[in-house]
């Protein structure tokens, strides 16, 4: 009877401390350094733009309109846009310090989330949802309670040295739990996504220009074998994360294997901002035991600490040096307003469109007219071989794809040859031809290749019907030639199995 | 527990449900999760990539039948890399807003019209030329196609419109199967306006509630 009893309240226990075990919250504190830094980074970048993206002389578009709810947020006057753009930048600036921590969050969270909102085709992307998830967060946790501005000063002001201050862990905890979520939801789309698994999707992405430059996710992508295998290590990690991150040697699988995939997707997806914004979160992942033992672990930490610790211990001696009769959320006031009158004053030299400077307005650049009507008339249509991605012969299939090339086969061996299809494309009629070195017709095989197919494969077996040589497998489409690739065949033909079938498809 | 407690309970119970919201929304396809609220709760980061890429030009003719690139005379704004910010407007909401801002802030005669193109080409010629030699045969030969997608006025407002390329393809794709076309050209789909259940019942409700019948305003 009592282990019964006892079961759901030792639950009821488990749940109670894992939101509200109280320790020193440093995790919340490397967030909250971290993660406004990496948020700001396309918002700094962003404040040369202010003008044109986010006020009424500009094409702000709102995240609103692309679901059809209109206009829903106020767009601002220029100069109004910029004075708030720039309360936003030094608020954030602030909360990296933790000076007023959570007056800077209050003022700067929302204020992100609007400019975001605001330009939902340059500015709003996933990774500015998580941050501002992460932001929200952190406005409602005491993560301004160690390591900031504010902690010195309350230590100076009351000369308690001590303990740092031991808080509930909860907010950490949704930080924790707002990621699980993130990877769960992940791995549902990329189960939905129809070519996830054969590898094509990732090749399309990585063979984008979308991103900034990505020359090994170039390289990647016509490495079939990789793409297959990565995409199902991925979603097995994204699934699995939630039910790992919280157990003890878990985590390390969970969160190394999560550091190392969005370190990934800079030099693969040339993606800069998402995983600065990821890695940074994680943070929230470190116990107050993890950051100690960190700390230990550290080589020369005392000269890193100094380092560290020098931008709020600066910040914090000037602020001392106030006249006292002057309270601090005054002194944030007075020092955001300076900074937002020089917004406005730097949106005034800066001069966006040229209006003001010599010969402005500036003129629109004159295109040759027999260029401009090539564009304008244009009824050419696809090319055929445009509608093939790659042609390769090979001897390996994978999850339906080539994983090898292959030139060279002997007797006996069974040849592929496979074509990828770019999508949309109208039903096909595709055809391998073999030729010998003459370009005389030994065989063709041809299929259909219905609109949803990404790719065809036409194995073709080498039998002691062929002479060794160097033979040709030709790919048409419509009768088109598209594409040729030379083998040669070797060996001994009494290796091949004389009652091979001349095609196999 | 304190009320303290209770009010983070609370608030860590309603934020699950919101990321819950999101996740099966997403999962189960439900329209609520397809909103701008649900937008920061779906994580569909990675949800399918075209084949062909694709860019959008905005070329202005005036009334001497000279051309001109309705691009930033005073430098475009790239966002996430080296395109401009009008090529990440997939919803092609941005256009007509941006040819008329364009306009107004630069240099240029009286324009005419607006006519805005869809470049089209396959992502195979994105390869870094010393990858295209490692794996193709064939010499790197990117041909583009050119699709009219629109005409607008210098406000941006539209004249004519035409399918995205994409929309135009698969269309183009279905419509090419002679059986669907025959069939296609030999139905009749209409919207019939002449009689419907309900104003045949009109006179019978009329009796009963003693209003007025229903009037059909198709």
């Amino acid at each position: 009877m009592s282990s019964s009893e006892s079961g759901p309240r030792a639950m009821i226990r488990s749940v109670h401390d894992f939101f509200f075990a109280e320790e020193t919250p440093y995790g919340l504190a490397l967030v909250r350094m971290l993660l406004p830094t990496a948020a700001m980074i396309p918002m700094v970048i962003r404040f040369f733009h202010v003008r044109e993206l986010y006020s009424t002389d500009g094409t702000p578009q709102q995240l609103t309109e692309a679901f059809g709810h209109g206009q829903v947020l106020p767009v601002l006057s220029p100069l109004l846009a910029t004075v708030v753009y720039g309360l936003m930048l030094f608020a954030m600036l602030s909360a990296v310090l933790g000076f007023r921590t959570r007056m800077s969050f209050l003022i700067g969270t929302p204020l992100y989330i609007y400019f975001n909102m605001l330009d939902a085709v340059g500015t709003m992307t996933k990774y500015s949802v998580i941050a501002s998830h992460v932001l929200l967060l952190l406005t409602i946790s005491p993560c301004g309670v160690v390591w900031s501005v504010d902690a010195l000063l309350q230590r100076r002001r009351t000369g308690a040295g001590g303990p740092p201050l031991r808080v509930p862990v909860w907010s950490s905890r949704m930080i924790q739990i707002l990621f699980a979520a993130i990877y769960f939801g992940a791995a549902i789309t990329k189960v939905q996504t129809k070519a996830f698994f054969t590898g094509e999707q990732m090749r399309y992405w990585m063979v984008s220009n979308w991103n900034y430059p990505n020359f090994i996710g170039e390289y990647v992508a016509m490495l079939p074998v990789v793409l297959l295998v990565s995409g199902y290590l991925t979603v097995v990690w994204e699934l699995s994360f939630a039910f790992l991150v919280w157990r003890r040697w878990g985590r390390f699988y969970a969160l190394g294997f999560g550091a190392m995939f969005h370190i990934l997707t800079n030099p693969l997806l040339g993606l800069r901002v998402f995983p600065l914004i990821c890695l940074s979160s994680y943070c929230a992942f470190l116990s107050e035991r993890d950051v100690l033992a960190l700390r230990r672990l550290l080589p020369g930490r005392r000269q890193w600490r100094g380092l560290v610790r020098a931008p709020f211990l600066m910040t914090a001696r000037l602020i001392e040096r106030r006249p006292s009769n002057i309270p601090l959320p005054l002194l944030w006031s007075a020092v955001a307003a300076v900074v937002a009158v020089g917004a406005m004053e730097w949106d005034y030299q800066l001069d966006h469109y040229g209006i003001r400077g010599n010969g402005g307005p500036l003129p629109l650049q004159k295109m040759e007219s027999v260029v401009a009507r090539r564009m304008i008339n244009s009824t050419t249509p696809i090319r055929e071989r445009d509608k093939f991605f790659s042609f390769n012969i090979g001897s390996r299939v994978m999850a339906g794809q080539l994983v090898n090339r292959n030139r060279e086969f002997e007797y006996g061996e069974l040849l592929i040859a496979q074509c990828n299809l770019n999508t949309p494309h109208e039903d096909l009629w595709v055809e391998c031809v073999v030729e010998d070195d003459e370009q005389r017709v030994l065989d063709v095989t041809g299929k259909f290749v219905t609109r949803e197919q990404l790719y065809a494969s036409f194995p073709y077996a080498l039998n002691s019907r062929l002479l060794p040589g160097n033979y040709w497998m030709v790919l048409k489409s419509s009768g088109v030639e598209i594409s040729r690739r030379q083998f040669s065949l070797g060996g001994d033909p009494a290796q091949a199995c004389p009652t091979d079938s001349l095609m196999t498809n | 527990m304190n009320i303290r407690k209770w009010a983070v309970s609370v608030l860590l119970m309603s934020y699950l449900g919101f990321l819950g919201w999101g996740i099966v929304g997403h999962a189960l396809k439900i329209p609520a999760a397809g909103s701008a609220l649900g937008y920061f709760v779906v994580w569909d980061m990675f949800c399918g990539w075209q084949a062909y890429d694709n860019r959008l030009h905005l070329i202005a003719e005036d009334s001497n039948g000279e051309y001109y690139r309705i691009r930033e005379p005073w430098g475009a704004f790239q966002p996430f890399g080296h395109e401009d910010r009008l090529d990440y407007d997939v919803s092609n909401f941005l256009a007509p807003r941006h040819i008329q801002h364009v306009l107004e802030h630069s240099e240029h005669p009286p324009v005419d019209r607006v006519y805005v193109v869809q470049e089209v080409w396959g992502k195979q010629y994105n390869i870094p030329d010393v990858l295209w030699q490692k794996y193709y045969d064939e010499p790197k030969d990117k041909v583009s196609c050119f699709s009219l997608r629109a005409i607008c006025t210098p406000d941006g407002a539209p004249i004519e419109s035409n399918p995205d390329w994409f929309v135009a393809q698969e269309l183009k794709s279905i419509a090419d199967n002679p059986r669907l076309r025959q069939q296609a050209q030999s139905a009749m789909p209409y919207y019939n306006t002449f009689f419907s259940p309900l104003s045949a019942n009109g006179s019978q409700m009329s009796a009963q509630t003693g209003g007025s019948p229903v009037l059909n305003t198709n």
